[in-house]
């Protein structure tokens, strides 16, 4: 009787909890209140169409919609997380050459006016050259070559025709890089004061100052966003906003800012911060230019590959926490990269360093160099630390195979343009991708003919395997394609992977409902369900 | 008693040499501070010249293991974010800060000679033209003019030796110029000119010669300011670039972001830049207090 | 005598101005890459169709003397073009930061003279001694140390102290948030303007007391001190102003380095970025900008020395 009674009780007890957590899980979710970002830089310009950078993705990909988009509270992007955005609903047709979107309706872009299907044909026809408006930069145009037109039919159904099958087409859709522009707004309005149907409207921006965003009362999605705004203050010097965050000024670091040695740093200064540790897919690489002789010989190039030491860019600029990988990102942070396994058969990742300098030496000798005759060359990269500091690394290690090295830094400013030019010998690159799919990484980076192709590596049968691929569904059978590529890719020496980078993003205890995404840095940013818990 | 006589017996067959270090003594005694500065950049130029042989590292080599390794037995002065050792880095950056200071001191000195010889010498509408330039060269502030040049030449150890040295110029073809003029009217000039003499040979027999001291106050002065300002614009990104070690960039965003895990990585270069300009500048004082004619006798 | 010695100096400094600014004009167009290239670069994205348009839109494609030809014309007219980079109007990105940087030099200004001046002073009545010694020590050691060093250093003894650093993220509200915030900043461009100040008093302090009516004076039974402080000082503080002048004007030197270091954003801060993005309407509207505050104010502290020295002729 007694002890019945107090199972009884228990069980109320621990029914009333539980009822007790879900309710405050529920009523958890507050609203209001300002979240304060740290920036590392004044964004270039407030067009995410224009722009290749995440500063200015980060900030803005709240202002905007798209027609589908990544689930935000999953970490790791693929086709099984895309999710309706503006579109409510799509379906693909002749087999996969088009694909149509059933928009919202009732939505209203920030200064009042109707979304409707013009606004989707007008966006596309903009990164396609095909209107009277003009983008003065189009970084993925490349991304749309297989887009054949986009056409609306009423105002609330807007079909894509494809010029070939391309199931992955979806997934450019649903990157932060791939937001609806209202039709009424000139590029030149989007750039300094963007417009969007999004949770936040842009306030204002100050160079080198702040970037205001404020809360969209009138926003389609019910109860969305819970925050009244989010601001971002800009500090250049990393050490500067890192101290600030840790001090409690700020509510989230800027995204891939926390580096593993900072963050090392950070989490003991600051115990209580949450940091998700995360693959940005963005990839340091060496990149060789093929028509720059003596590297237009592919032993060259091949003896360079092999003096790398990988392990040794790994323990210091990622405290052996870096991931090894070919083009693409392995799981479990990626989908589409080959797995361990796989990858210590590719030629050059043999962890045996001394053997592979050895052969690189043989090589090198071969071609007349060695101690007495060393090449002297200039080792390209951008001027800021996370260039700088891995190809200082490189520079030391093409010492061991006869290969002086000078680093030749280029402003910011002016390292795209020259790589693109091909005007080096040899560069130290790193490479964001927008989108973790094959379709985005080949076609941009290791097509014939594409302007981010910056080595000129072009083979046909290459670029056959790439349209194989992209034509064919998801499965067990594209990723076997897919590790092919990647992996002559890789023993091709066409931009030799040194390490796929990690970093932590931190927050604040009291910031919920923000998962951090693994496999890009340009797709999770959207804010509408963060809320401040304090 | 034995040591008195055996510095008398030494004192004896080497008056010549006592005499000499005794003038050193003195002048160490007068000026104890310029003693003190000339040997900090005794030291700078001995690290610079030697680098290669005083250095316990290459200065450029990495390792993985050493990297943010602090100061200890293995790095005197700790190792960099790519395992360095900042102490041979230091030593080689005494190359590039001298280099910078010497050679856009000399540069500058050159060329502002010239400018004041020619100044002083013909006057005129050329002068009046050239000091018009000058007043406007002066009308920015150090800093921005090698900044605005720095920006615009694009960073490179001869084009910051250019920029720094341009500011210099006015300075010195000033100095000259005004020495000049009262040199001109001279007894000895005029008579000079009366035997013949071209014009060339009077300004390097007798006007040059003459305008010597200010000169060297100038460079000695230039010199401190040199070293930091090239500090100034490598830290600011737009100096003298990598591979080359120097004491500016050791100090900027890499090691400004690893501060508060090796604080060493900022506190030995930024010595090393201080100790060395406060060298040049008690170096400079003493020289200037030594030529000035009103401090003789 | 006076009134065509002002139109002389005043004429003097509009030519010395419009040289300046042929200067500018042309050594910014020596710079390596343009704004174009720049915003294809960050794109990684080059099509030289679009180039010529960007060019064109951006006035960069006419002949450099139409060029300047437009720049002088806006300048007169406060009309200082639109920063490529933001495309906001120079005038608006350039405005609100003067405020900012006006306050820390001033500021800095107030401390250099705080402590420049009567350490001057002291040092050169008490010459030679160990005290002139040390003072001259600190003042060199003054005007040695790096300012973005000394700036680093007051970072991190603020973060082991206080677990905090300064950061400028708003507007301050109240008057003391604001003081404090530019507190440590003026502090470290100040050590070094008072180091220049206290070192040119006191040569300025012992040049006077060298001159003949101070010994008159001694001669006739002034007490030490009444000579130092009266008479010395008097006639030392004449140099010393046009210092204090020029130092101010010169400032901006070691500004550039603090607010950078402490993420102020007032325009010397804005004209290192501005260098670094190429954004030639900012950073020769700045440079120009710096140049006539130094003019205006070495024509002010002739015209203070004029008017207060009675001795000096005026002519060139």
């Amino acid at each position: 009787m007694r002890s019945n009674l107090f199972k009884a009780l228990a069980v109320a007890v621990v029914s009333a909890s539980c009822f007790g957590i879900i309710s405050t899980a529920a009523l958890a979710e507050k609203s209001g209140g300002i979240l304060k970002f740290y920036h590392r830089g004044t964004p270039p310009s407030g067009s995410i169409h224009e722009e290749a950078t995440s500063s200015t993705l980060v900030p803005y990909m709240s202002v905007f919609n798209n027609l589908v988009m990544f689930d935000q509270a999953k970490p790791v992007n693929s086709a099984e997380t895309i999710v309706p955005d503006l579109a409510k609903s799509w379906a693909w047709g002749g087999d996969k050459t088009k694909v149509t979107f059933t928009l919202r309706k009732g939505v209203k872009f920030h200064d009042g006016k109707p979304f409707t299907a013009k606004d989707v044909v007008c966006t596309w026809n903009l990164i396609l050259g095909n209107s009277k408006a003009k983008l003065r930069k189009n970084p993925r145009k490349s991304w749309y070559k297989n887009l054949a037109s986009v056409e609306a039919s009423g105002d609330y159904e807007v079909t894509f025709n494809l010029k070939r099958r391309q199931p992955a087409f979806l997934m450019l859709l649903a990157s932060g890089y791939s937001p609806v522009y209202p039709c009424h707004v000139p590029p030149k309005k989007m750039r300094t004061k963007p417009i969007g149907t999004g949770p936040f409207k842009f306030v204002s921006l100050k160079q080198n100052e702040h970037v205001k965003f404020t809360k969209n009362k009138d926003y389609w999605k019910k109860g969305r966003p819970l925050l009244d705004g989010h601001e971002w203050t800009i500090i250049k010097s990393r050490s500067t906003r890192v101290l600030g965050f840790i001090a409690g000024k700020f509510d989230m670091s800027f995204a891939g800012d926390i580096s593993i040695p900072i963050y090392k740093d950070l989490i003991k200064q600051a115990p209580h911060a949450i940091c998700e540790k995360h693959a940005t897919n963005v990839s340091t690489n060496l990149i060789v230019n093929q028509f720059k002789p003596p590297f237009d010989n592919g032993k060259i190039r091949k003896a360079m590959v092999l003096t790398i030491d990988r392990a040794s860019f790994n323990k210091i600029l990622g405290h052996g926490e870096f991931i090894m990988s070919g083009a693409m990102l392995p799981p479990p942070h990626g989908v589409w990269g080959m797995p361990p396994e796989v990858l210590k058969n590719v030629a050059g990742y043999h962890p045996d360093v001394a053997a592979n300098r050895a052969e690189a030496r043989k090589i090198m000798k071969s071609l007349g160099y060695g101690p007495d005759n060393r090449l002297k060359v200039k080792v390209a990269t951008r001027n800021i630390a996370i260039y700088r500091d891995p190809a200082v690394l490189l520079i030391d290690h093409l010492k061991e195979i006869f290969i002086d090295g000078e680093l030749d830094t280029v402003e910011t400013s002016n390292w795209h343009a020259k790589v693109a030019r091909k005007d080096y010998q040899v560069g130290l690159n790193l490479t964001g991708i927008g989108v973790d799919d094959p379709d985005a990484m080949f076609y941009e980076n290791y097509a014939c003919g594409s302007q981010r192709n910056y080595t000129g590596y072009c083979k046909e049968e290459m670029m056959k395997l790439f349209e194989k691929q992209s034509m064919m569904d998801n499965g067990p059978e594209r990723m076997k394609l897919v590790y092919e590529i990647d992996k002559k890719l890789q023993e091709d020496a066409a931009r030799p992977i040194i390490a796929n980078n990690v970093r932590y993003n931190c927050f604040q205890p009291y910031v919920k409902g923000f998962k951090t995404q693994t496999n890009s840095l340009y797709n999770g940013w959207r804010f509408e369900d963060i809320y401040l818990d304090k | 008693m034995s040591s008195i006589e055996n510095s008398e017996e030494v004192g004896r067959n080497k008056t010549k040499n006592r005499s000499k270090w005794y003038r050193i003594k003195r002048l160490c005694q007068t000026y104890p501070l310029g003693a003190i500065g000339s040997f900090i950049v005794f030291l700078v130029v001995f690290a610079a010249v030697f680098a290669d042989f005083v250095a316990p590292y290459d200065p450029t080599t990495t390792s993985a293991k050493m990297s943010l390794s602090p100061p200890g037995s293995d790095m005197l002065f700790g190792g960099d974010m790519m395992g360095r050792d900042v102490l041979s880095r230091i030593i080689h950056g005494a190359r590039i800060s001298l280099a910078v200071g010497i050679g856009s001191t000399l540069l500058g000195g050159v060329i502002g000679t010239i400018i004041g010889l020619m100044c002083g010498y013909w006057m005129g509408l050329f002068d009046l033209l050239i000091q018009r330039i000058i007043d406007m060269m002066q009308a920015l502030p150090l800093l921005v003019m090698a900044l605005v040049m720095a920006a615009s030449l694009g960073p490179s150890l001869e084009n910051t030796i250019i920029a720094i040295s341009i500011p210099l110029v006015p300075q010195v073809a000033r100095v000259i110029r005004s020495n000049v003029l009262s040199l001109r009217e001279l007894p000895f000039v005029e008579a000079a000119r009366a035997v013949g003499m071209s014009d060339l040979r009077i300004v390097f027999r007798h006007i040059l010669p003459n305008t010597l001291a200010p000169l060297i106050v100038l460079g000695t002065a230039q010199l401190g300011s040199a070293i930091l300002t090239e500090a100034s614009l490598s830290f600011l990104g737009l100096g003298v670039p990598e591979p080359y070690p120097s004491w500016g960039r050791m100090l900027s965003e890499s090691a400004a972001e690893y501060v508060r895990v090796a604080p060493w990585l900022v506190i030995f270069p930024g010595i090393a830049i201080s100790a060395a300009v406060f060298g040049a500048n008690l170096m400079g004082d003493a020289v200037r207090d030594f030529l000035d004619p009103r401090n003789q006798g | 005598m006076l009134y065509s010695y002002l139109i002389q100096r005043f004429l003097l400094m509009f030519l010395t101005l419009l040289g300046m600014s042929i200067i500018i004009f042309v050594l910014l167009r020596l710079v390596p890459g343009n704004i174009v290239d720049i915003m294809f670069d960050s794109a990684g994205f080059v099509d030289p169709d679009e180039k010529k348009t960007i060019e064109k839109e951006l006035g960069l494609d006419l002949p450099i003397y139409e060029q300047y030809y437009h720049w002088i014309v806006g300048l007169i007219s406060f009309d200082l073009g639109f920063s490529y980079v933001s495309e906001m109007p120079a005038v608006d990105e350039i405005g609100p930061r003067i405020p900012i940087t006006a306050k820390l030099a001033a500021l800095s200004l107030f401390f250099s003279i705080l402590f420049g001046l009567p350490l001057g002073v002291i040092s050169a009545v008490k010459q030679n001694t160990a005290l002139d010694y040390a003072l001259r020590v600190v003042s060199l050691s003054g005007l040695s140390l790096p300012s973005f060093w000394l700036a680093l250093l007051i970072l991190m003894a603020c973060v082991s102290y206080t677990g905090a650093i300064p950061i400028y993220t708003e507007t301050p509200e109240t008057l003391w948030d604001e003081l404090l915030l530019y507190l440590l900043p003026s502090a470290a461009v100040g050590f070094r303007a008072s180091a220049l100040i206290m070192r040119l008093t006191r040569s300025s302090m012992l040049e006077v007391m060298r001159q003949d009516y101070i010994r008159t004076a001694m001669s006739k039974g002034a007490s030490d001190n009444a000579i130092n402080y009266k008479h010395a000082l008097r006639n030392a503080v004449l140099p010393v102003t046009t210092i204090v002048g020029i130092e101010a004007a010169f400032l901006i030197g070691g500004l550039i380095i603090t607010e950078t270091v402490f993420n102020i954003p007032g325009v010397a801060h804005f004209l290192v970025e501005a260098i670094l993005m190429r954004d030639y309407p900012i950073v020769q509207s700045l440079v120009m900008f710096i140049a006539i505050i130094v003019v205006v104010i070495n024509f002010l502290t002739d015209l203070a020395y004029a008017a207060l020295d009675p001795r000096i002729k005026y002519s060139d």
